[in-house]
């Protein structure tokens, strides 16, 4: 006990001698970390419309209402019997309604006004092996796109095809583009926080360079002199975590949840998204102060 | 318990400060290691205590050799070598006792040991009635007293002495060599570097001295030159 009682005295003194710059290294690392986050909440919102638009599935096969189930095998089978095609489901109303009521849970408004069961057209969502056969699909099912840029087909059974290709490989490249650029700016920003907190370890090993020197002298081992400088990075990384998944949580109350109603129809990230994204900050948050620990005093404390 | 072999040190910036310097000390033994400033006494005492490292040769301190040894073991060696130095190296927020206590507390030492040990040590170099005083409240050579006794509250086989009177006058210096003839007198090994010639004289100890790096004089029951 005595020992971590100790460290903890050391690192309380480290973090009180230089207020200031134990500040601006949790202000950093707030701030990269809350980048940090920003990008992957984004992600997720992103796959969420993704989802909610295309259900990941390269062509949507809409059937007509109400679906003959020995017609749904038969096209089913047609589909699956295509070199194009990896995978093909069965989306009957129960499905169907069910995943339209966990996208949009948190807009009750919207779920409550919508009967889904006389709305929602039954489907088969195809997966394709390779998106550039995509015709196979419409020669199959004898579809021509009509005037109102609706691919209509005459096979039994059959309303309408959707080709979400397009529409997934932009969401896609919008994703990708956004995930690099918040990315780029939470490494750099990452990058700063890992100086910043070095630099006010550095400072701090300087105004106790004659303490160190006499730990060495009589013995102290790397470790005794390391662990409080350590812990010290690790507080001002953790404090700094603290504040971004603060600020995260109010973009996503101010920000994200004023928007429902308004928007209805996409899918927003919701606070299980957040809870989800702790783990990585925190990560992100001892990483930085790992970093920051041995860069910052590695010349300092040889032997 | 000390000895150098064959031991050259030749600084980065070409200085040579030791040249094939061979001196064994015995267990319980008390030398000075004299000789003008330049002449290699503190990297002497900077190579046993492995601040340094040697260019050639080897040296043993309790049997162990100093050039195989890990920088995981070097915390271990300076637990058995107690040092003491002309400018004190005490921390000047801390008291008399924290200064003592201190050095315990970072090899890890529990608080009882601390607390039956610092007073215990203090009382023994004539401060147990100082423990709350800050060093800057003290005279040089209560200071020095300070520090050795912070040297010797682990019961080190060796004391290694840097100077330890370059600052005080030569009345306080007789009184901190009392002390370290004290500190020998119970067994500890105590190796001086010191350009005080009085001192040499007066207490006729083996006088190892140095001129450029090289040995030329070891005599038992010396004086200083």
């Amino acid at each position: 006990m005595a020992r971590l009682d100790y460290y903890f005295r050391e690192t309380a003194t480290g973090l009180r001698r230089n207020p200031v710059v134990a500040f601006a290294a949790v202000i950093t690392a707030f701030i990269a970390l809350f980048l940090f986050g920003l990008a992957l909440l984004i992600t997720r919102e992103f796959n969420l419309v993704i989802e909610a638009w295309t259900g990941n599935v390269q062509v949507a096969v809409y059937l007509d209402d109400p679906a003959k189930p020995d017609t749904v095998a038969h096209i089913q089978d047609t589909l699956s019997g295509l070199a194009a095609v990896d995978g093909v489901e069965y989306w009957d109303k129960t499905k169907t309604c069910s995943q339209f009521e966990t996208l949009f849970a948190n807009q009750p408004t919207f779920t409550e006004n919508v009967d889904c069961e006389s709305v929602i057209p039954t489907s088969l969502r195809v997966k394709l092996s390779d998106p550039a056969l995509y015709d196979q699909v419409t020669a199959a099912l004898a579809c021509q796109p009509n005037d109102q840029n609706q691919i209509v087909c005459a096979a039994a059974g059959v309303k309408n095809v959707a080709d979400y290709r397009q529409v997934l490989n932009r969401l896609n490249a919008i994703t990708s583009v956004l995930k690099i650029v918040l990315g780029a700016l939470a490494v750099v920003m990452l990058v700063f926080a890992i100086v910043l907190v070095a630099n006010t370890l550095r400072m701090g090993m300087f105004a106790r360079r004659r303490e160190i020197g006499v730990m060495r002298l009589v013995g102290a081992t790397n470790w005794r002199i390391r662990v409080p400088f350590l812990i010290e990075g690790l507080v001002e990384a953790l404090l700094g975590a603290g504040l971004a998944v603060l600020a995260l949580f109010l973009v996503k109350v101010w920000g994200i949840d004023s928007l429902r109603g308004d928007i209805a129809f996409v899918p927003l990230v919701k606070n299980s998204d957040l809870l989800a994204i702790i783990p990585w900050i925190l990560i992100a948050a001892t990483f930085v102060a790992i970093v920051a620990g041995t860069a910052g005093m590695r010349r300092f404390l040889d032997v | 318990m000390i000895s150098l072999q064959h031991v050259s040190k030749t600084y980065k910036n070409g200085v040579t400060a030791l040249e094939d310097v061979d001196v064994e000390v015995e267990k319980g033994e008390f030398v000075f290691i004299v000789g003008q400033s330049g002449s290699g006494k503190s990297t002497m005492i900077r190579l046993l205590i492995k601040e340094e490292e040697t260019t050639k040769g080897d040296i043993y301190v309790g049997g162990k050799n100093l050039a195989k040894m890990s920088s995981w073991d070097v915390p271990k060696l300076r637990r058995n070598v107690g040092t003491v130095f002309q400018d004190y190296k005490l921390l000047t927020d801390k008291t008399v006792f924290e200064n003592v206590a201190f050095a315990l507390e970072v090899i890890g030492k529990p608080r009882h040991v601390i607390d039956q040990r610092v007073p215990e040590i203090l009382d023994y170099v004539g401060l147990g009635d100082k423990l709350q005083n800050y060093p800057d409240e003290l005279s040089g050579g209560e200071q020095q007293r300070v520090s050795i006794a912070r040297a010797c509250v682990n019961r080190p086989l060796v004391l290694l002495a840097d100077e330890p009177t370059g600052n005080l006058d030569p009345n306080t210096s007789v009184d901190i060599m009392r002390l370290l003839d004290k500190v020998n007198r119970i067994g500890t090994t105590v190796v001086m570097a010191t350009h005080d010639q009085a001192i040499v004289d007066a207490m006729r100890k083996r006088v190892v001295e140095l001129d450029k790096g090289h040995v030329i004089r070891d005599q038992s029951r010396g004086v200083y030159s």
